[in-house]
C-alpha cells in the first residue's frame, strides 16, 4: 500500500495548485467590492490583465512594472493572462470592472490604433472605455532582408523593380502597415503573407521562403547580429539607439511611422486620486535600476508619458493610420 | 565531437534534482495508470497538462514524457496478471502472457516484458539521437510548402492507419479540420464560425479539446462499465527468465526494438500499433506457430518491446518537425505550445537545452521504471481495487479546475465540459478521438500553410513539385492515397488463386493435426 499516498500526494499538489489560482481570484473579487472608499486604496490586490500569452514580450513588460509597482504601493500585483482577439477580449473585460484601481489592463497600441481598421468595429477596442494611467515603452520595428535576396538597403528594394514576397507578423498589425504604406510610398510591388507571429515570420526570412519581413527588434535583433538578415530600415520617428546605423523609413523620405507602444489603463471613471497614486507608484518603478535594466535588454525605448499624452497620441496615430489606408487605397484585409 | 556536446549537456540538464524528480513522478503516475483499464496516457496528459504551467520546460515535458512511456510498461502488469489490458498497446501480450501465468510463469512474463521494453526504448532513444539532428539539419529548408505537404501527408496517415473502421476515423479527422477553422482567418482577419463571439476569436484552443475528448470524455466513459471485482492476481516468483527463455525472446526483442522504432516514427502509428505488427510478425515467423495463444515467451517480448520503442520513437516527428503523429504527441504539442516553445525543425538549435533534456530523460527514466517495475508489482495490482466511484469524481475535478487554470477562463471550462460529453458520445458509437485531435492540430497548420505558400508560388499550384522536399512528401501522399485501392484490386484478381492456396493450407493443417 505504499504507493497511496504518493498518488494522493500528486492529486493534492494538482489541486492545490488550483485552489490557490482559484482563491488568487476571490481574493480581487473581495477587493473589487471593498472599493469605493479611494483613501483607502489599495483595497487588496491589484491586479493587472494581459490580454496576450504568458512569456511574450507585453506579458514581461507587465510582470517588470508590476514587480517594481507592487512595493510602492504596499499591495500584491498579480499579473493574469487572458489571452485571445489581439489582448480585445481582457480590455473588454477590465473595461466592464468597477472602476476603483484594483483591476487593471497592460494595453498595446496596435489595439487602438491598427486593428479596427482590419476587424469588425465590435471586435475593436474604444479608447473612450478606459483611464490610461501611464505610458511605458516604444517598441520598435525593423524590415529586415533574407540573404537570398541581396537586398542590403530599401535602394536594392525600390531599384529591384519586381514583385518581392514580404512576410507580416498577422493581419491588423503593424508589420503589415508599415510594409504595405512603406511599398506603396516607395512604388514597390509586393506580396503581403501572413504569418502567426514574429517568430515563424523571421524563420521564414532566415529560410528564404520570404525575401522581407517587417518584426518586432527584440526578435530580430540576434539573427541580426549574426549577419543572418540585413536590417533595412526602421520605423519609428527617429533612429533606433539600439541600432544607430540603420537609416529610419522618414530619413529614407517615407512618412510611415510605426511602432509598438504600451500602457497601462483601467476602466472609465476611476477616482482621480486612485489614478494620481497609481501613476507616482509607475513613476517610481520606472526609476529603479532593475526596470531601466529590463527595458534595455529587451531592447525598449522608454516612453514614460502621462495618460493624457497617451490619449493624444495614439488618437492621432489612429487618425493617421486610418487616413493613410485611405489615402492609398489599402485594405489590411486584402487577401481576400 | 561537435555533435556530443549538446547531447552531453543534455544529460547534465536531465540529472538536476528538479528535472530526476519529476522524471521519477512521470513514470510512477504512467505505471500507475498503465495498470488501471481505461485511464489512458493521452487522458492524464491531458488532465494534468495545467500542472505543468508552474514548472520549467523541460521539466515538464521530461515528466509527460515518462507518464507515456511508463504506462507501456505498467499496462503489461495487468495483461499478464489479471488478462484485464491496462492499454489498448498491451491487449496483444494478454494472448500468451496470461497463459505464462496460468502455468505458473508469470514472472518470467513479467520480466521478459520488462527487459524487452528497456531494450526496446533504449535503442528507440539511439535512434531519436542520431535521427533527430539530421532531421533538423533541414530545418531552413521546412518553409509553406513542405509544411503543407507533410500535413497533408499526416492527416491521410492518421485517418488510415489508426485502429478502428476507417470511415469513422475519415469522420472524426473531417470534424477536426472544421474545428480547425473557427475563429478569426489569419490571412484577411475576417471571423469565421464565431457566432460573433470574442471568446472564439482566436478560434478553439487545443487544451479545452483534448482535455474534454480524452481526459472527462474518457472518465464518464468509463463510467458506463461496471466496476469489476479484482481478481485474485497469479503470484508472481521468479521474475528473471531463464537463459533458454531469453534466448527464444532475443530474437523477437530485436525485431520489435526495429519494428516499433520505424512504426513510431510514421505519423498514425505508435504504441499499439507497433504491438499488434510485432506480435502477428513474431508469429508468422515462428517454426510453430500454434505454440502461440498458449504462452510463447516471444509473443511477451515481441510486442512489449516494440510499444515501448514506438512511445519513445514517436517523440522524433513531433521534436523534429513539430508534427505529432499521435495522439499523445498531439498532448505534447500543446503542453510545447502552453510553455511558449513552438516545436519544430528550430528546436534542437534554438533549445538545445530542452531537446537533449528530454531525449536523455528517456534513458534514466527506462532505468528507473526497470528497477521500479518488477518488485513493485504487487502494490501495483492493489491499485485495482480503487473503486470508480471515488476516482472519477476526482480526476473530473481535477480537469475542470485545471482547465480554468491556463487561461483563466470560465470559457474554456464549458468547452473541456462539451467536448467531454462528445468525446463519451464518441467513444460510445465507435469513434476514436485521437484523429479528430490530430486533425484539429494539424489542420490549421495546412491550411495556413496551404495559403502561405499559394501566395509565395504567386498562385500557382505547381509550385509544390518544384521544390524537393515537398515533390517528395506529395508523391509519398499519393502513394499512400493510392495504395489500399491498387491493393485490393489486385487481391480481387489473385482472389481465386488465394482460395486455392487456403485450401491447400487447410489440407496441411488437417494432417498435421491427424499427425
Amino acid at each position: 500500500m505504499k504507493h497511496f499516498p504518493s498518488r494522493r500526494a500528486v492529486l493534492g499538489t494538482a489541486s492545490a495548485f488550483t485552489l490557490l489560482a482559484l482563491t488568487a481570484c476571490g481574493g480581487n473579487v473581495a477587493g473589487g467590492a471593498a472599493a469605493g472608499n479611494s483613501s483607502k486604496y489599495p483595497a487588496g490586490p491589484v491586479t493587472m490583465t494581459v490580454g496576450q500569452a504568458a512569456g511574450g514580450s507585453t506579458d514581461l513588460i507587465a510582470r517588470a512594472l508590476a514587480d517594481g509597482a507592487a512595493k510602492t504601493l504596499g499591495a500584491p500585483m498579480p499579473v493574469v493572462n487572458k489571452p485571445g482577439a489581439n489582448g480585445a477580449l481582457a480590455t473588454k473585460e477590465v473595461a466592464g470592472k468597477p472602476a476603483d484601481g484594483q483591476e487593471l489592463v497592460l494595453l498595446t497600441a496596435s489595439l487602438i490604433t491598427i486593428t479596427p481598421l482590419a476587424v469588425s468595429k465590435d471586435e475593436a477596442v474604444n479608447l473612450d472605455d478606459l483611464d490610461i494611467i501611464a505610458g511605458l515603452s516604444q517598441d520598435d520595428y525593423v524590415l529586415v532582408a533574407s540573404q537570398g535576396s541581396g537586398f542590403k538597403s530599401f535602394k536594392d528594394v525600390t531599384a529591384a523593380g519586381r514583385n518581392v514576397t514580404f512576410g507580416t507578423t498577422g493581419v491588423g498589425t503593424g508589420s503589415q502597415l508599415a510594409q504595405t504604406v512603406l511599398f506603396k510610398q516607395a512604388n514597390v510591388q509586393g506580396t503581403d503573407v501572413p504569418f502567426d507571429s514574429g517568430k515563424p515570420a523571421l524563420t521564414a526570412v532566415l529560410g528564404n521562403q520570404v525575401e522581407l519581413a517587417t518584426i518586432q527588434l527584440g526578435e530580430a535583433m540576434a539573427q541580426i547580429q549574426a549577419g543572418k538578415v540585413a536590417p533595412l530600415l526602421v520605423f519609428s520617428e527617429g533612429r533606433n539607439s539600439f541600432l544607430p546605423e540603420v537609416p529610419s523609413a522618414k530619413e529614407a523620405g517615407y512618412d510611415v511611422p510605426v511602432a509598438q507602444y504600451r500602457a497601462v489603463a483601467a476602466p472609465k471613471g476611476t477616482p482621480q486620486e486612485v489614478k494620481d497614486k497609481l501613476a507616482a507608484a509607475f513613476k517610481d518603478t520606472f526609476k529603479t535600476d532593475a526596470y531601466q535594466e529590463f527595458n534595455k535588454k529587451n531592447l525598449l525605448t522608454p516612453k514614460e508619458i502621462s495618460g493624457e499624452e497617451v490619449v493624444t497620441q495614439w488618437k492621432d496615430y489612429a487618425a493617421k493610420y486610418k487616413s493613410l489606408v485611405e489615402k492609398y487605397n489599402i485594405s489590411l484585409s486584402g487577401n481576400k | 565531437m561537435d555533435f556530443f556536446n549538446p547531447v552531453i549537456n543534455g544529460f547534465s540538464v536531465v540529472l538536476e534534482p528538479m528535472n530526476l524528480l519529476y522524471c521519477l513522478i512521470g513514470v510512477v503516475i504512467g505505471m500507475l495508470i498503465g495498470v488501471l483499464p481505461g485511464l489512458g496516457p493521452a487522458a492524464t496528459i491531458a488532465i494534468l497538462l495545467p500542472l505543468t504551467y508552474s514548472v520549467e520546460p523541460v521539466t515538464a515535458i521530461i515528466m509527460l514524457a515518462g507518464i507515456f512511456y511508463g504506462a507501456q510498461y505498467g499496462g503489461t502488469i495487468t495483461s499478464v496478471l489479471l488478462r484485464l489490458p491496462g492499454e489498448a498497446s498491451s491487449v496483444v501480450t494478454v494472448f500468451d502472457g496470461y497463459q505464462m501465468a496460468r502455468q505458473g510463469r508469470a514472472g518470467t512474463a513479467l520480466g521478459l516484458a520488462a527487459i524487452g521494453s528497456f531494450i526496446g526504448g533504449t535503442a528507440a532513444i539511439i535512434g531519436l539521437t542520431f535521427l533527430a539532428p539530421v532531421v533538423a539539419g533541414f530545418a531552413l529548408d521546412f518553409g509553406p510548402a513542405e509544411y503543407s505537404a507533410l500535413a497533408l501527408l499526416g492527416i491521410l496517415l492518421v485517418a488510415t492507419i489508426s485502429g478502428g473502421t476507417k470511415a469513422k476515423a475519415l469522420i472524426a479527422a473531417a470534424v477536426g479540420l472544421l474545428l480547425a477553422t473557427v475563429g478569426r482567418d489569419v490571412f484577411t482577419g475576417e471571423s469565421r464560425f464565431t457566432f460573433g463571439s470574442l471568446q472564439l476569436a482566436d478560434g478553439i484552443d487545443f487544451v479545452p479539446i483534448a482535455m474534454g475528448l480524452f481526459g472527462l470524455g474518457e472518465i464518464l466513459y468509463n463510467l458506463e462499465e461496471r466496476h469489476r471485482a479484482a481478481k485474485a492476481p497469479s503470484k508472481v516468483s521468479n521474475v528473471w527468465p531463464s537463459r533458454s527463455d531469453l534466448k527464444q525472446a532475443s530474437g523477437a526483442i530485436t525485431r520489435g526494438s526495429v519494428l516499433g522504432f520505424f512504426l513510431g516514427i510514421l505519423p498514425g502509428g505508435g504504441a499499439t500499433i507497433a504491438s499488434m505488427a510485432s506480435y502477428a510478425m513474431e508469429k508468422k515467423r515462428a517454426k510453430q506457430p500454434e505454440r502461440f495463444g498458449k504462452g510463447a515467451p516471444e509473443g511477451v517480448a515481441g510486442p512489449e518491446t516494440a510499444n515501448n520503442a514506438a512511445a519513445t520513437s514517436s517523440f522524433i516527428p513531433l521534436l523534429t518537425l513539430g508534427i505529432p503523429a499521435n495522439a499523445t504527441m498531439a498532448l505534447m504539442f500543446g503542453a510545447l505550445l502552453i510553455q511558449g516553445v513552438t516545436p519544430g525543425p528550430q528546436l534542437v538549435e534554438q533549445n538545445p537545452d530542452l531537446f537533449w533534456g528530454v531525449v536523455n530523460s528517456m534513458y534514466i527514466g527506462n532505468i528507473l521504471l526497470l528497477i521500479m517495475s518488477l518488485p513493485l508489482v504487487g502494490i501495483f495490482v492493489r491499485i485495482l481495487r480503487v473503486r470508480a466511484a471515488i476516482l472519477a469524481p476526482i480526476t473530473a475535478l481535477i480537469t475542470l479546475l485545471g482547465a480554468y487554470t491556463i487561461n483563466n477562463s470560465m470559457f474554456d471550462v464549458s468547452l473541456v465540459v462539451f467536448f467531454g460529453v462528445l468525446g463519451y458520445l464518441m467513444k460510445k458509437f465507435g469513434f476514436e478521438p485521437g484523429p479528430l485531435v490530430l486533425a484539429f492540430v494539424l489542420g490549421e497548420l495546412l491550411e495556413s500553410s496551404l495559403r502561405r505558400s499559394l501566395l509565395v508560388f504567386g498562385g500557382d499550384p505547381t509550385g509544390f513539385f518544384t521544390r524537393p522536399i515537398s515533390a517528395t512528401l506529395l508523391v509519398v501522399f499519393i502513394l499512400v492515397a493510392v495504395l489500399p485501392g491498387i491493393r485490393s484490386m489486385l487481391a480481387r484478381r489473385k482472389g481465386t488463386t488465394a482460395a486455392a492456396a487456403s485450401a491447400v493450407n487447410g489440407t496441411n493443417q488437417n494432417i498435421k493435426e491427424k499427425v
